[in-house]
C-alpha cells in the first residue's frame, strides 16, 4: 500500500473501506453512488474485488477513502476475505426487501472474527430503502439489532442517493474518532475488543497520515 | 421420445422468440492507426429497460437464463457462480447475431453446446475449494507473476513495492477470460486468439502479462491507488498490441530469431 505520499501532509487521512455482504444487495451501487454520484441498474456481479477512491473534507480533515467492493457470492468467500487485511472500516449491507440478506449479517460478522478485525469500525447499510412496497425488514427489527451490536444503521437507497453520503461521513467520523483514541491509547494494553481501544498498526499510522515521524 | 416444441400451439418455439429483439454491441471505429475507438451512445434511462415483451416473445437475457439454469443442473457439484453470465454472453451474442437467419435460430442449442465445452475447460477457475490447487485460479495467478518476473522484472518489482497483489485484479482477468475488460468485439477478437492456443489456456496468461507490460509506464509512475485503478479500469488500448505482446512473451526466443533470419536476408 501507498505509505508515503501522505507522509508529509498534516491533517490528511487515508483509510481503507470494505464493503461487503450477500449478493445483489447493492454493494457495487452504493460504491458507485458515493464515489461518483451515479445509478444504472445494469450493473453485473462483481468478481472478486473492485476498486475505487473518494476524497472528502470533514470537519476541517482531508479524507482519502480507498473503497474495496467485493463479490458478494460464496464462491469467492476465500478470494475476498483477503482483502479484509488493513481495513479501517467496514460498510455490511443487506437488502431491506430480502430478510435473509439481513439475518446473514451475523455470519458476515463472524467472517470478521475469523479475520481478527475486531477493532475495525463497523457500519450497517440498509439498502434499497426506496422499494418501500417491497420491505421485507421491519426498521424497528433492524435498528434493534445494530444498537445491540454496537453498530450504526443507515437506511439508504444508492438508486436516488438517498443517506449514502450521510452514512458514509458517519463512517469516517468513527473511523477519524476511532484513530486518535488508538492513538492516545496506544501503549495501554487492549482489555476488550472494544473499539476504543482498537489500535491501529505501525503501518496504519504511517498510512493516516498523522502518526509520522518523518 | 421426441417433442416438437414449435407444434404446441399456447407455447411458440424459441426459435422464432429469438429473434425478435436485437444484440447491441459497442460501436466501434478502426481508424488508419489501427485504434479501435468506440462511439459513446447515450446511456438508456432506467425505465427503458423495461422493454415490453408481448406474449410468447422472450428476451435475450431469458435465453441465456436458461442455458446457465441447465448448466447449473446438469452440474451440482459446480452449480451457478457468479461470472459463467460472461463467459455465455460473448457465445450467445455471436450465435443470436448471425447474419444468417437460419443459423440464428439455433442460437440457444448452439452457445449451450459451446458453453457446455468451454466450462469444461475452465470450470476450475470457478471451484473454491480448487483455489490453491495445481489447476485452479491461485496457481494461473502465481504462473502470471513468474511470467512478469521473468520477462520485466522492473514491473514485476514496482508492484509488489506498491503491494498490488495479482488477486486485486488478474481474479477476474481469468476468471471470466478477460470478458469484462475490453469493449465486446475486442473480447470476441481475443477470444478467437485464446481459442486457437492447443495449450488452453496458457496463452491467457501470456495476454494477461502482456497487458501490465503495455501499461508499464503508468503503473511505474504510479502508487498503490493509481495502479489499482489502471488495472481494474483497463486503458482503452489496441487489442492486437496487447496481443502481438502476448505473443513475443510466449515465444521470445522464435521472435529474435525471425528478427535474425529476415536481417540476415536483407544483407
Amino acid at each position: 500500500m501507498d505509505q508515503n505520499q501522505n507522509c508529509h501532509k498534516n491533517n490528511e487521512f487515508l483509510f481503507k473501506v470494505l464493503i461487503i455482504g450477500d449478493v445483489a444487495v447493492g454493494k457495487s451501487s452504493i460504491m458507485k453512488r458515493f464515489a461518483e454520484n451515479v445509478f444504472d441498474r445494469k450493473y453485473g456481479s462483481t468478481i472478486g474485488v473492485d476498486f475505487k477512491t473518494k476524497k472528502l473534507k470533514l470537519g476541517g480533515k482531508a479524507v482519502k477513502l480507498q473503497i474495496w467492493d467485493t463479490a458478494g457470492h460464496e464462491r469467492f468467500r476465500s478470494i475476498t476475505s483477503a482483502f479484509y487485511r488493513g481495513a479501517h472500516g467496514i460498510v455490511l449491507v443487506y437488502d431491506v426487501t430480502r430478510m435473509e440478506t439481513f439475518t446473514n449479517i451475523p455470519k458476515w460478522l463472524q467472517e470478521l472474527d475469523l479475520q481478527d478485525y475486531n477493532c475495525t469500525v463497523k457500519i450497517l447499510f440498509g439498502n434499497k430503502s426506496d422499494l418501500s412496497s417491497e420491505r421485507d425488514v421491519p426498521r424497528e427489527t433492524a435498528f434493534k439489532y445494530a444498537d445491540s451490536n454496537n453498530m450504526f444503521l443507515f437506511e439508504t437507497s444508492a438508486k436516488t442517493g438517498n443517506s449514502v453520503n450521510e452514512a458514509f461521513e458517519h463512517l469516517v467520523s468513527r473511523m477519524l474518532v476511532a484513530f486518535h483514541e488508538a492513538e492516545s491509547t496506544a501503549t495501554k494494553p487492549i482489555l476488550s475488543g472494544d473499539l476504543s481501544t482498537c489500535i491501529l498498526s505501525e503501518q496504519e499510522k504511517i498510512i493516516a497520515g498523522s502518526g509520522c515521524s518523518c | 421420445m421426441c417433442i416438437i416444441v414449435g407444434d404446441d400451439k399456447d407455447f411458440p418455439t424459441l426459435r422464432k422468440r429469438v429473434q425478435t429483439s436485437y444484440l447491441e454491441a459497442a460501436h466501434v471505429k478502426t481508424n488508419r492507426m489501427g485504434i479501435t475507438n468506440f462511439t459513446v451512445k447515450k446511456p438508456l434511462q432506467n425505465d427503458e429497460y423495461a422493454v415490453i415483451i408481448e406474449e410468447g416473445e422472450e428476451a435475450h437475457w431469458e435465453v441465456v437464463e436458461r442455458v446457465l439454469f441447465i448448466y447449473a443442473k446438469l452440474n451440482p457439484g459446480t452449480s451457478y457462480v457468479q461470472g459463467m453470465n460472461e463467459i455465455i454472453g460473448p457465445l450467445y451474442y455471436i450465435f443470436a447475431s448471425d447474419p444468417d437467419v437460419k443459423w440464428r435460430e439455433f442460437a440457444e442449442p448452439d452457445s449451450f453446446f459451446c458453453f457446455m465445452n468451454l466450462m469444461s475447460e475452465i470450470r476450475d477457475f470457478f471451484i473454491k475449494t480448487l483455489d490453491e490447487s495445481a489447476v485452479g485460479i491461485g496457481s494461473s495467478m502465481e504462473e502470471l507473476m513468474t511470467i512478469l518476473q521473468d520477462r520485466d522484472l522492473q514491473l514485476w518489482q514496482s508492484l509488489s513495492d506498491q503491494e498490488l497483489k495479482p488477486q486485486f485484479y488478474s481474479f477476474r482477468w481469468i476468471t471470466v477470460l478477460l470478458s469484462q475488460e475490453f469493449p465486446l468485439p475486442d473480447v470476441i477478437r481475443l477470444w478467437d486468439s485464446l481459442f486457437a492456443d492447443s495449450q488452453r489456456f496458457e496463452f491467457l496468461i501470456f495476454v494477461c502479462c502482456a497487458m501490465l507490460i503495455v501499461i508499464r509506464d503508468q503503473l511505474l509512475e504510479g502508487d498503490f491507488a493509481t495502479s489499482m485503478k489502471l488495472v481494474q479500469n483497463y486503458p482503452v488500448t489496441d487489442i492486437h498490441i496487447i496481443l502481438n505482446k502476448a505473443m513475443e512473451l510466449r515465444d521470445p526466443f522464435k521472435r529474435m530469431s525471425q528478427k535474425v533470419w529476415k536481417k540476415s536476408h536483407k544483407t
